[in-house]
């Protein structure tokens, strides 16, 4: 890495609002209802977007060209990082059988740059929860070793009834709410979102400092309850930004209300801070796990929270597990925040931190 | 200096769980295709010896699990609710988690499907190994495209490593623009490079991709190495 990488500019559609600014205020104000979405005889909480069209396509395209127009203009030339964990299943749903896949299983990729009016370099990650960091994580690196300028990163999770049954089967949902790090978590609530991140070489008010990935193979689904693995994620992140822990400002957790990953990161968190545990802030519960969209989602919101300085409670969170012991956020601040560490812990082992720091 | 090993391998969809078992030494269970290759593939690109180094695996893909992903919507249309192993085997960030077993030292994984047909991002892989092994982040990264289709399947394999590994056969550099004689940026070029590397020709051979003008990668033949290029075919 020759050269810093900032975070020029967000966009953000989901379930609490049609901007950053307005997801922040949203989250200010404590909105964390859910919808709902059935599937079968059952019924999930589901944190969807606000949206009347019910043709899949025509949807996703009206969201992705909404936060197309919360930025600025980009040159056709921009490169293009695209994270979603289930692209375009949804329509192939809808249209039914037989299902008419493509040939190449990122061509939804296509149709979203020419939705963007984008023709520059292209690519496609889909690594289940951290797709989008690792989209962030390749824009960053290239852009840091002078091979290009910007970058658009665009993270997509859009409803679909596949995923929803696939972590129903596993029973990774809860029915009630999401309460991370609560001694009465039973599960994640899904949600969708599309957001965006442009990312420059160009100085901007906050940079990355750090970002690195990981994978914790203890087992698919979950995590290594001790957190080690975690925890070698974030210590490799705040290498990377020659950072130590007591630098950080605040944490924005992974924490989605899951019985194992939650005490995995909590763990993970204990090994790194001890006992000076920086402030600690779920966006979960108010916005539905996004999936492949999630780091990106969760950070455009976190970025607009702290330039407002108004950071939020952390919904769901009311009761303490002795086994966890950590207390997330119950109460709105209006500190200032210079650096924040983002965790993300995936399904299917993936795990990534990423350290934003304010511009002096 | 960065040192590459060249492999490609073909498999009857059929075979891939003999091949998988003879490679592992025991079978390996519920694993899906597209792991089985990508664990093959792993394993034949590193030595032993090499395993416990730091890592990484990226790996694109334009069939992705095209399988699975029908079996599932098929699931959906008739049940409702797919079999949890069904729908786990539409994941294919889940492989990475199976390889690690093998693989101690892989440390980070990230999969890129990609969006046309014949066309490949090797050198987006390509540079971001480079810009990783020249930071120190890692030791070793293997760059893979892995598809697996009805009536055939396939690993197409670049091993790079800050040390040259026993069967490194090229050197590899970025570099501002290429010269002499270029490759496209196609699914099968490790093949291709080693169809290269046994007709003789020219000392450098450059990755040319018009989607990335300034992602310049070119190959250079190891001197004082055999070439081993290891092609499998079932």
């Amino acid at each position: 890495m020759t050269r810093p990488v900032y975070l020029a500019e967000t966009a953000l559609l989901c379930a609490r609002g049609d901007s950053p600014a307005a997801v922040a205020g949203a989250l200010w104000n404590g909105e964390c209802s859910a919808g709902q979405r059935r599937l079968g005889e059952r019924t999930f909480p589901y944190f969807g977007l606000p949206l009347a069209e019910t043709d899949w396509m025509r949807r996703a395209e009206q969201a992705i060209r909404q936060v197309a127009g919360q930025l600025g203009p980009l040159p056709a030339e921009t490169p293009l990082f695209i994270a979603s964990s289930s692209f375009q299943i949804g329509h192939f749903e809808q249209c039914g059988k037989p299902f008419d896949l493509p040939v190449a299983s990122a061509s939804f990729s296509r149709r979203i740059a020419g939705w963007l009016g984008l023709a520059g370099p292209r690519a496609s990650f889909s690594n289940a929860c951290i797709s989008g960091f690792s989209a962030l994580d390749a824009a960053r690196s290239l852009i840091g070793a002078g091979l290009m300028d910007d970058a658009l990163v665009l993270g997509v999770e859009l409803a679909n009834d596949s995923t929803l049954a696939g972590f129903a089967a596993m029973e990774l949902l809860t029915r009630n709410l999401g309460r991370p790090f609560d001694a009465r978590r039973d599960g994640m609530i899904l949600g969708e979102a599309v957001a965006a991140v442009r990312v420059s070489a160009a100085p901007a008010s906050w940079r990355i400092a750090g970002l690195r990935t990981g994978l914790d193979g203890h087992s698919i689904t979950g995590p290594n309850p001790d957190g080690s693995r975690i925890a070698d994620v974030t210590v490799d992140c705040l290498s990377d930004a020659k950072m130590e822990s007591g630098d950080i400002d605040l944490i924005k957790l992974q924490a989605a209300g899951s019985p194992g990953a939650d005490l995995a990161e909590a763990n993970a968190l204990r090994r790194i801070f001890g006992q000076d545990m920086p402030p600690l802030l779920s966006l979960k519960p108010a916005l539905g796990h996004t999936l492949g969209a999630s780091g990106l989602v969760e950070l455009a919101a976190l970025l607009a929270c702290l330039d407002a300085e108004r950071i939020p409670a952390t919904a769901g969170f009311a009761e303490a597990d002795p086994e966890i012991a950590l207390f997330p956020m119950v109460d709105r601040s209006t500190a200032h925040v210079d650096r924040a560490l983002l965790n993300l812990i995936g399904f299917g082992g993936g795990l990534a931190s990423l350290l934003a720091e304010r511009r002096p | 200096m960065i040192a590459v090993v060249t492999l490609s391998q073909h498999f009857a969809p059929a075979e891939l769980p003999g091949a998988v078992r003879a490679a592992l030494g025991k079978p390996l269970r519920r694993a899906a295709p597209l792991t089985r290759l990508a664990l093959a593939g792993a394993l034949a690109c590193l030595p032993a010896e090499c395993r416990q180094r730091p890592t990484a695996l990226l790996w694109q893909s334009t069939s992705g699990p095209r399988l699975e992903t029908l079996v599932l919507l098929d699931e959906m249309r008739v049940d409702g609710e797919p079999l949890p192993y069904d729908f786990l085997a539409t994941q294919p960030a889940i492989a990475a988690a199976q390889i690690q077993a093998v693989l101690p030292g892989l440390q980070s994984a990230m999969h890129l499907p990609l969006d046309s047909e014949g066309a490949a991002n090797w050198s987006l892989l390509l540079a971001l190994a480079v810009g990783w092994l020249a930071d120190g982040r890692y030791e070793q990264v293997l760059c893979a495209q892995i598809d697996h289709w009805a009536d055939a399947a396939s690993g197409h394999w670049l091993a790079l490593s800050r040390t040259p590994l026993e069967n490194s056969s090229l050197r590899l550099q970025l570099v501002n623009k290429a010269t002499g004689d270029a490759l496209a940026d196609t699914p099968d070029l490790p093949a291709r490079l080693a169809d290269w590397l046994a007709s003789g020709a020219g000392p450098t051979l450059s990755l040319r991709s018009p989607a990335a003008p300034r992602l310049a990668v070119e190959f250079a033949r190891l001197q004082s190495t055999r070439h081993r290029h290891v092609r499998i075919r079932f």
